[in-house]
Formats: structure tokens, C-alpha cells, sequence
């Protein structure tokens, strides 16, 4: 079900950011915004607005017992859960991203290379990838040349996004894949994470999900795969040449 | 996207983020850092909803594992770190906050109440801050009653009928000053 009357989602909207709307109409309003990322903003924009008067009000010192308490309940729950109820059914089932075949890895080797050989000559990348669909089409090419910063070129856009954000992610050998953020559908993004390169070790893909606006409200893929291609991890001299 | 805060510098920003990205990696030690820089506000924040120190502990506790546990979606958020973890404060606040005995503070001058020093010092950060919050202008454009409704609300997290109780005034003109007045800040602070 939706709330499609735009004065009542606007309304709901702010009440909800003011603490009104309270009881069931609450948690019935919370699962309304879990299907629709357009109410989702709604609330995000005036949570904009009104924190700044949050914010504000005189600080008061927790007592030290709330860290501890926090630290142990940490402790308690071991390793982080994995993210729970999303679906990751496809992405994480490994034999698909191993269905990526010769092909596309050939054709990531080609488009590499030439690109390669297009720059001038700089300091080599880390890692590379060619992100195509199915159909071998090259739509992304992705590129680390240092620490920390990774290279998203659009090579072939689509036509339209229809109000929706494509989200890169890296797939691991082994876990739920880890969201490197928003690209953008033209020209080049550069995603700057903190923890990037822990974030790239041990990854054998990079994917491009179709998520709402903003990326994935549940922190794991819930759209389509747009795009995918083996990460190839550059060797950081050139090989010998055999004997 | 939306527009980020303002309100905060954008150095303090981006080292939150940085402290949330961390921590959705699970550096416990960037999770502590990012504790201990906003646990007065949040708790502040928590304390004028719930009143009781204990329950606002709760509070604090439990917002902070689940910043822990979703801090790798913070990523993907649309608003700025300290917005994020004010609304996990606020919603989870709102959800356990228990009166028995309501005693209500008057919040007519709402931003004259408990809030920061605002006069001018050393520190610039605070001087860019008081210039750039728009809400606090839009607040005042609205008239008393408006005003006085959406303040008890927003800091107090009192509902419609606390509203009402509270001012002796029937639910429904609390309810219609609430809803004008939003309306009518929606206006100013899209203008």
C-alpha cells in the first residue's frame, strides 16, 4: 500500500520529525517509509530542517556507566550481525558472480588495456575493473590509482534513471556485499571512503544496483544488478618474464 | 540529496562521518571517538524528551547500538551525520518515553531556553554556526501560538493532547496550530 494524497504525505511527514504522530499511526507511517523513498526524503528533509534546534540545546554529560554498558553490549553480540531481512538471495549466492565468464573478463582485459595505453604515463593502478551487463555491454570502468580513492567512470550512461540512484558495491569472497556508495550515471565519480581499501580487500567484483533515491535504505542491495565485472588486482611491479 | 546542516562546521561533519565510516567497518576505537564526541549533546537531547537521567541512559544506550549496527548505511544516508544520530536519538526517545507524573516546562521562548551561549568568543566555529540556522529564523516568523505548540512538541516530545492539556486549550485548535505552523515553516524553509 501506498499514501499517494501529497498533502497528507507532507503532512505525515513533518508530524512524524515533530513527534507527534505517535502510537500505531507511528509504526504504520515507518512501514509506509520502508517501501518509499520519496516519503523517506520527505522525513530526511525535515529532519534536516529541525535537528539544527536539537542540536542546540546545552549539552549534558552522560553518566560514564552508559559507555560501559554500551562497550559490553558490543562485546555481547560478538562480530556485527550481518544485515538481516534484505535481499541478498542472488548477490550472495557466489556461483553466480563465478557465472561471470571468459568473456567478460576478456573483454575487461581489452578495454583495460586500452585504456592503458590511452593515458600518459602515471603512477600504475592498484586495481581495475570494466563493469558490463549481461549482454557484454561496457557501461563502468573502475579504477583505484592510490589509497583510499577509487575512480568510477561512466563509459556508456543510460538513458534514464527515473528518479533512481545507481549504487556501486564490491562483492567479497565471502560475506554480504559492501556498499562503496552513489555514482553518478554520467562522466566520473570519485568515491573517497575512510577504510576503502579494507573495504576492497578480498573482493572478486564490483556491482552496480539499481537503488531509490539515494542509495539503498537498508545498507545492502535491494534493486537489480545493472552491471558487474571481475576486479583485477594489479601486481604492484610487472611480472618477470618467465625463463 | 538533501541539503546538509549547515549548522555544524563542515570539518566537524566530515569527521564524524569519518568516525561512522570507521565504525561500520567495526573499529570499535573510531566507534568510542565517536561517542565521546556527541554523547552530551544526544543525551541532552534524550533528557528533555524522557526527564528521567535513568531512561534517558536507555536511551543513549540503545541509539548507540544501533548506530553501531547500522553504521555501514550511514554511507548511503541522505542527511549529515549529526542529523542521522539526532533522529536514531529522537525516534528511539519517542518510542519508550513514559510521563506518569508530567511536569512541563513553558517553551514560549523556545530558543531562549537551555540553549548554547550564543555570544560571540574565540571560537569561529560557533560564530559561523549562529549565523547560518535558518530554522531558528522561520521559527520566529511564526506567531506565539504556533510557535509555543511546535516547541512543546518538538523539544518535550509531547503529543497533541499534551499540547492541549498542557496550554488548557481544546485538542483540536492545538492540533490546527500545529499543522499551520508547519505549513508555514515548510514554506520558509523551502523559500
Amino acid at each position: 500500500m501506498k499514501l499517494s494524497n501529497l498533502e497528507l504525505r507532507s503532512r505525515l511527514a513533518s508530524e512524524y520529525v515533530l513527534g507527534t504522530l505517535r502510537g500505531g499511526a507511528r509504526r504504520r507511517f515507518e512501514d509506509y517509509m520502508k517501501a518509499d523513498p520519496a516519503l523517506r526524503t520527505l522525513v530526511v528533509n525535515w529532519e534536516t530542517h529541525l535537528s539544527p534546534l536539537a542540536e542546540r540545546l546545552a549539552p549534558v554529560a552522560p553518566h560514564p556507566r552508559v559507555w560501559t554498558k554500551i562497550a559490553a553490549r558490543l562485546a555481547h553480540a560478538g562480530e556485527k550481525a550481518p544485515a538481516s531481512g534484505t535481499k541478498v538471495s542472488l548477490w550472495m549466492n557466489l556461483s553466480f558472480w563465478r557465472g561471470l565468464g571468459l568473456g567478460a573478463s576478456s573483454l575487461a582485459v581489452a578495454l583495460v588495456t586500452a585504456m592503458l595505453v590511452l593515458k600518459p604515463v602515471e603512477q600504475s593502478p592498484i586495481l581495475t575493473a570494466v563493469l558490463a551487463e549481461d549482454n557484454n555491454v561496457a557501461r563502468v570502468f573502475v579504477e583505484q590509482q592510490k589509497s583510499g580513492l577509487l575512480m568510477v567512470k561512466m563509459v556508456t550512461p543510460w538513458k534514464t534513471m527515473n528518479g533512481m540512484s545507481l549504487e556501486l558495491w564490491v562483492v567479497p569472497k565471502e560475506g554480504p556485499p559492501r556498499s562503496l556508495g552513489v555514482i553518478n550515471n554520467t562522466g566520473e565519480t570519485r568515491l573517497a571512503l575512510v577504510g576503502m581499501d579494507e573495504k576492497l580487500s578480498g573482493g572478486l567484483v564490483f556491482a552496480i544496483s539499481k537503488e531509490p533515491l539515494g542509495g539503498s535504505p537498508t545498507g545492502q542491495p535491494t534493486g537489480s544488478v545493472m552491471c558487474k565485472g571481475a576486479i583485477a588486482h594489479m601486481p604492484s611491479k610487472l611480472p618477470r618474464a618467465p625463463i | 540529496m538533501a541539503t546538509m546542516s549547515t549548522q555544524i562546521p563542515t570539518a566537524v561533519n566530515e569527521r564524524l562521518a569519518a568516525l561512522l565510516a570507521e565504525a561500520g567497518l567495526g573499529n570499535r576505537s573510531a566507534f568510542a571517538d565517536l561517542y565521546e564526541a556527541t554523547k552530551s549533546k544526544l543525551f541532552a537531547v534524550s533528557l528533555r524528551i524522557v526527564r528521567e537521567r535513568h531512561i534517558a541512559e536507555e536511551v543513549l544506550q540503545d541509539s548507540f547500538v544501533n548506530i553501531w549496527n547500522n553504521a555501514t548505511k550511514y554511507a548511503v544516508a541522505q542527511s549529515a551525520p549529526m542529523t542521522w544520530m539526532t533522529a536514531i536519538v529522537r525516534n528511539r526517545s519517542l518510542d519508550i518515553v513514559r510521563r506518569p507524573f508530567l511536569e512541563i516546562q513553558d517553551e514560549e521562548d523556545f530558543y531562549a531556553i537551555n540553549m548554547e551561549d550564543e555570544r560571540p568568543g574565540p571560537d569561529v566555529q560557533l560564530a559561523a554556526r549562529r549565523d547560518e540556522v535558518k530554522i531558528e529564523r522561520c521559527m520566529k516568523g511564526l506567531d506565539g501560538e504556533q510557535q509555543q505548540t511546535i516547541a512543546l512538541a518538538f523539544f518535550q516530545g509531547l503529543s497533541h493532547s499534551e499540547v492541549a492539556s498542557h496550554l488548557g486549550k481544546p485538542l483540536g485548535t492545538v492540533k490546527t496550530h500545529i499543522r499551520r505552523g508547519l505549513l508555514k515553516l515548510k514554506g520558509c524553509l523551502e523559500s
